[in-house]
């Protein structure tokens, strides 16, 4: 039922891939569930190489792991073709079977050399949803993971407050209220923060330990 | 130090051989520390070389201690932390003697061969119940018996109860110790109850029952459990919730047991069920803060529960709401809870307050009745006390207290009539040392310490049962309502950060409708105000100071309405004054109670003692009352050291009461009279009886165990082995003929200092990996030349998606190698998904009119930020070099890296510490993470600088102390603003004020 190869009807003659806007699919992923998974982007059927063409430079075989168990030389097959093409290549594996370690090692294992990059999905959403972003995301700059400098004042406090462990926000919250600062927050006493609700010794020996002792040693 | 009870001698006597190990269970409170303290005193030597791993710093102190006590002085116990420099800690092991390691240090040095392995002698291991395959100290003690067969390793624990999850717990703890010999302790044990049973102490039990609106409250919080538990099992029928029930409910434990049976399938159950899980901890909170906490913390908490219940922390209104807190048990909760603080009333302010309607509701105002009449019968000076001018006309001071705290007050009374009666008839014994006067009194926190401390130190001693503490319980009040009205100010202003609910909101009620954030200020300005007062209120010229001190900071933040504010201020603080200068010069009677009252003693902040030996110096210990916190074995010494003839038990104790019988029977001359305090009938008792029971029972299956169980054999673990094997492993016979070359070395991965955090080095250990500690600036294990891996577990994976410290990471791991990987580990036990949205679709839509649906959709924007897939997929467009491993657990990481490594060149590592590292002056040097980790996150401050800003300051603190132009002068102008900006934000408002 997941299987990426279809048996049934024979394939409709593929369009000229083309406009650039949609996602091009390869006439082998006719039945496939995903592509009721794929959402709010175009998809045309094109003749193409990989199982899905997301970007002008970016392929995408597709690979539910119940059938890549009962045949396991299809992968292998497919990479083959795949030959060099594609600036990013990504091998989209659906994660629908229990016993996945054995599996997962392995296609790592053939990814790696063959210069593609694993995507796991965990479900026929998640695998479209990965489609569809990546088609979306296809010329979009990544400042979303960058790292950013116009943040508000609350978030950039909760961010460096929750870096020490066990600090959580409520507690940047409570710090925050209680000494307004935050080099008020780096100047009190052990006494002052055990006396906060919710502060706990380890949590304060951890905020201690963040602010007071040296940050490196002079080995 | 104390003398070593037989049974203490009986086990020193089958442990001590350095030539066998052994596993040392020992019930706690029985002294396991004296224990350990003994042994090392005997492998002390400067020939020996003795490792105390798993410590905890308190625990390293007090060992240290408690050696230097015994005479083990020079050079006594070292400690080895991050700050000692790798030079300084090979010199110490050279020199011997007992040294106690952070584990993660041990094992890079161990790696390394900066400790000479083969010369160890010994290793005591703290917490063994804590070893698992997977933590630090089963690697520690492989990388041992790799090369070390001689040297003993002695385990210690002193908590069965968490040696029983799993199939034969024992047997895991031992084989990962490489240990075959165990010894149970328990205090059934027959030579333990011989020694203890000999001499007992004095103990009183004290069953104290409830007042009646904490038993109302006590009843509906656990109906909400109750109620919260069966909607869990209802919508949980597949899993095994046998042990879902309220009895266990009142441990801790708990969450855990629900957390390891949600697991797996965590995923999969929704919100619903990990609010009700996340609630029943809330209810179970709140069991114990009804009992320990005042009416008034109670009250103020609830009030936060409810406000943070009902808002998300954006702001907008949560979308699903506990579900116990829209029961009727829940508004008894609220209402009861507040109706012990105050009441409400309608009426106008000139409305007299003794004249109350009694037929309302006889309990709570039964209880209102008694405080109200209590201050006309006793004295005509406390007309102010009983209605201050700062209590608004509609508010009814109810002011409930606890009933332990009266209970408290009499068992006192008791103690020192006893004193007094002792003290004449000892003339005639004067020999016999039967112990100091002082009256211990133990209490579970720190925090019921300090309020312990306030009530007898403010406490009335003639006012009747019920209202003794209404001084302090008022004070208490107003503190409460000035945060309210502060609130109040705030909200005005519009700066209050906490979104308030409307929910919350009841008409005609002008305070309540303040809840929010302030709670938590006023818990810190409380505790101030609390320290000063008692500071003043055991000074006795300065008595009158302790309100004035509190008013005076009060009026500095209210620069705006000063005048008016301090007016009324003065005024009141005037009448206090008058008060107590009227109260001390009652009775003769009453001033002697007072002097007592000044010997109160809080010795549990650090400032008070200094404060009090400035003031004091010595003083007679005869009439010193200590309230102290329950810790652990450091209360034997404590008893030891303070010899009190009467201990109070605030909260029960199991261990406590052990330590007692064991400081008894150490020191046969000494007389105790214990008072042992419990809530009847309440979870408080419950949970205490069920913790004995618990103990007791773990106790009984760890034995069983260890009569039936299977010795594990040791694996040996020869070097020579271990490389033909590997070679054996690396010759397919697919390759024809075998023709590759043999490869002689042993396969190796470069590791990050800083990933000694993690498992996976010890699992890469196990599977015959040579793991080479080094601090690496990319990258952290560098598994060929050309593959270097980053790994990231999915909290890690959020906050770097986030903090965009991952698209820095893989900039970097792409300029410097050919195949930089990912590596995102999911773990052992729980679900490999990522968080599964409900609905995926709506998030894949919004993108292109981002903007534009903005502001509509504000929770589902939110969610769409916090998810990862587009992230990750934002990533793989962008580095399409990076590949991405995805590991359901260490235990895969460790076959995928293996697998990795064949067929492929070594890694050198010189090379890779090299790699990136050319702009960092002090490569190798200890990193203090935490840190390093908080400085990255503020502005100003980018991955690029942070380095260059580590080696010019010493700690964060200082950085935090600059003005504004040092900030600049080590940042430059535009972020030094920044950065300063933001850490001094807070202040400048608050000056402004």
């Amino acid at each position: 039922m997941s299987a990426p190869a279809t048996t049934n009807t024979p394939v409709v003659p593929p369009v000229i891939p083309g406009t650039g806007t949609n996602i091009i699919i390869n006439p082998l992923q006719r039945g496939n569930l995903v592509l009721d998974c794929i959402r709010n982007v175009g998809k045309e059927f094109g003749d193409i190489i990989a199982d899905y063409q997301v970007g002008r430079t970016t392929g995408v075989l597709f690979l539910s792991l119940k059938y890549h168990r009962l045949h396991p030389e299809y992968i292998h097959i497919r990479i083959e073709k795949l030959g060099h093409s594609y600036m990013l290549r990504i091998l989209l594996i659906l994660c629908d079977i229990t016993e996945h370690r054995d599996a997962i090692r392995e296609l790592t294992k053939v990814c790696i050399i063959n210069n593609i990059t694993v995507l796991v999905a965990f479900s026929f959403e998640e695998a479209g949803h990965y489609l569809s972003t990546l088609k979306q995301f296809e010329h979009k700059p990544p400042d979303m993971i960058k790292e950013r400098v116009d943040k508000d004042y609350n978030a950039i406090l909760r961010t460096a407050l929750t870096s020490i462990s066990k600090v959580n926000k409520t507690d940047v919250e409570t710090l925050r209220t209680s000494f307004g600062s935050f080099a008020n927050i780096a100047k009190a006493t052990p006494d002052q923060l055990r006396n906060l609700p919710g502060f706990g010794q380890v949590k304060v020996k951890n905020i201690k330990n963040a602010f007071d002792k040296p940050v490196r040693n002079n080995a | 130090m104390s003398t070593l009870l037989p049974f203490h001698k009986a086990i020193l006597e089958r442990i001590h051989d350095p030539s066998t190990s052994d596993l040392l269970v020992l019930a706690r409170g029985l002294g396991l520390r004296r224990i350990i303290g003994t042994l090392m005193k005997i492998y002390d030597s400067p020939q020996s070389l003795v490792l105390l791993v798993n410590a905890t710093q308190e625990e390293e102190s007090e060992i240290g201690e408690e050696l230097g006590i015994m005479g083990c002085r020079k050079p006594g116990l070292r400690v080895v932390g991050y700050e000692t420099g790798s030079k300084d800690r090979q010199e110490l092991y050279k020199k011997g003697g007992l040294i106690s390691v952070t584990s993660r240090i041990l094992v890079v040095d161990m790696l390394q061969g900066d400790i000479p392995t083969h010369l160890i002698t010994g290793i005591l291991v703290m917490h063994s119940e804590r070893v698992t395959p997977l933590v630090l100290e089963a690697f520690i003690v492989r990388l041992y018996r790799e090369k070390n067969k001689s040297g003993f390793l002695k385990a210690f624990t002193d908590q069965p109860e968490h040696i029983t999850s799993g199939l034969s717990p024992l047997k895991n703890i031992m084989k990962e110790l490489q240990l075959r010999k165990v010894h149970i302790y328990p205090r059934f044990q027959e030579d333990i109850k011989k020694s203890l049973e000999r001499r007992r102490a004095d103990v009183v039990e004290l069953s104290q029952a409830l007042t009646e609106p904490m038993q109302e409250i006590h009843h509906a919080i656990i109906q909400c459990m109750s109620s919260t538990l069966s909607e869990l099992k209802r919508s949980n029928t597949t899993l095994d919730l046998d042990d879902f029930n309220v009895d266990n409910a009142y441990f801790r434990s708990f969450d855990l047991v629900v957390r390891r049976q949600l697991d797996p399938v965590w995923h999969k159950v929704g919100p619903k069920t990990k609010q009700l899980v996340n609630d029943l901890g809330t209810l179970r909170r709140l069991l114990y803060y009804l009992l320990t906490y005042d009416p008034l913390q109670f009250h103020a908490y609830l009030e936060t529960l409810i406000a943070s219940n009902s808002t998300t922390a954006s702001g907008g209104v949560k979308q699903h709401q506990s579900p116990w807190l829209l029961t009727d048990a829940a508004n008894i909760i609220f209402q009861v809870a507040k109706r012990r603080c105050y009441i409400m009333t309608s009426g106008s302010k000139l409305h007299p307050p003794p004249v109350i309607d009694l037929a309302d509701d006889e309990d709570v105002w039964a209880a209102l009745d008694d405080v109200e009449n209590a201050p006309t019968g006793t004295s005509k000076g406390r007309e102010t006390d009983a209605r201050p001018p700062w209590i608004p006309g509609y508010m009814e001071p109810v002011l409930e207290e606890l009933p332990k705290w009266n209970l408290l007050a009499e068992v006192l009374q008791e103690a020192e009539e006893e004193i007094i009666r002792q003290e004449s008839m000892k003339k005639s014994i004067t020999a016999v040392n039967t112990g100091t006067n002082t009256v211990l009194v133990m209490a579970s926190s720190t925090r019921t310490c300090s309020v312990l401390a306030e009530f007898l130190s403010s406490m009335d001693h003639d006012a009747p049962r019920g209202s003794k503490g209404r001084r302090m319980m008022l004070r208490k009040l107003r503190l409460y309502l000035w945060w309210k009205s502060k609130l109040a100010e705030r909200k005005q202003d519009g700066k209050s950060h906490f979104a308030l609910p409307d929910v919350v909101g009841r008409a005609g009620d002008g305070f309540d409708k303040l809840y929010g954030s302030g709670d938590n200020i006023s818990e810190a300005l409380k505790k101030k105000d609390r320290e000063k007062a008692e500071r003043a209120a055991s000074r006795r010229r300065v008595r009158g100071g302790a309100p004035a001190a509190a008013t005076a900071r009060e009026g500095k933040q209210k620069a705006e309405d000063r005048e008016s504010v301090m007016g009324e201020i003065q005024q009141e603080a005037q009448s206090f004054a008058d008060f107590w200068e009227s109260h001390s010069q009652g009775t003769s009677d009453m001033s002697l109670i007072l002097e007592d009252d000044l010997t109160l003693l809080d010795f549990e902040s650090g400032a008070l003692e200094n404060e009090f030996d400035t003031h004091y110096g010595l003083l007679v210990p005869e009439q010193t009352v200590l309230i102290r916190a329950y810790s652990d074995d450091t209360d034997d010494r404590m008893l030891a050291e303070i010899q009190p003839k009467f201990i109070v038990m605030f909260e029960p104790n199991m261990e406590f009461i052990r330590r007692i019988e064991v400081y008894k029977s150490a020191h046969p001359g000494l007389a105790v009279r214990v008072y042992h305090m419990v809530y009847g009938n309440s979870c408080e008792e419950h949970k205490y009886l069920a913790g004995i029971r618990k103990e007791k029972e773990s106790f009984e299956r760890l034995i069983k165990e260890r009569g039936t169980m299977l010795l594990p054999l040791l694996e040996e673990r020869r070097e020579g082995a271990a490389s033909s094997d590997a070679i054996i492993k690396t010759i397919s016979t697919r390759i024809a003929g075998g023709r590759r070359e043999i490869n002689s070395q042993l396969s190796q991965v470069i590791v990050d200092m800083r990933e000694f955090r993690s498992t996976i080095p010890s699992l890469l250990h196990a599977s015959n990996i040579l793991v080479i500690p080094a601090t690496l600036t990319v990258g952290d294990y560098i598994i060929t030349p050309e593959i270097c891996v980053e790994r990231k577990s999915l909290s890690d994976l959020r906050s770097s998606f986030n903090s965009g410290r991952l698209y820095t990471q893989c900039e970097l791991m792409s300029v410097h190698y050919k195949t930089p990987v990912l590596l995102i580990e999911f773990e052992e036990d729980k679900a490999f998904t990522l968080d599964v949205v409900s609905d995926l679709t709506s998030y894949a839509k919004p993108i292109g009119k981002y903007p534009a649906k903005k502001k509509q959709c504000a929770p589902n924007d939110q969610d769409y930020t916090v998810m990862l897939q587009p992230k990750i997929a934002l990533l793989v467009l962008s580095f399409p070099r990076v590949r991405i491993i995805w590991s359901s657990s260490p235990y895969a990481t460790a076959e995928i890296f293996k697998d990795l490594k064949l067929n492929n060149p070594e890694p050198d590592p010189a090379k890779a510490i090299a790699i990136g590292a050319d702009d960092d002056p002090e490569v190798g040097a200890g990193v203090n993470a935490a840190a390093e980790e908080l400085l990255r996150c503020l502005p100003g401050i980018s991955a690029k600088n942070v380095k260059h800003v580590m080696s010019r300051i010493n700690t964060v603190r200082e950085l935090c102390e600059m003005d504004i132009f040092q900030v600049q002068e080590l940042l430059g102008m535009e972020p030094g603003r920044l950065c300063w900006e933001f850490m001094h934000r807070g202040e400048e408002r608050a000056t402004k004020r």
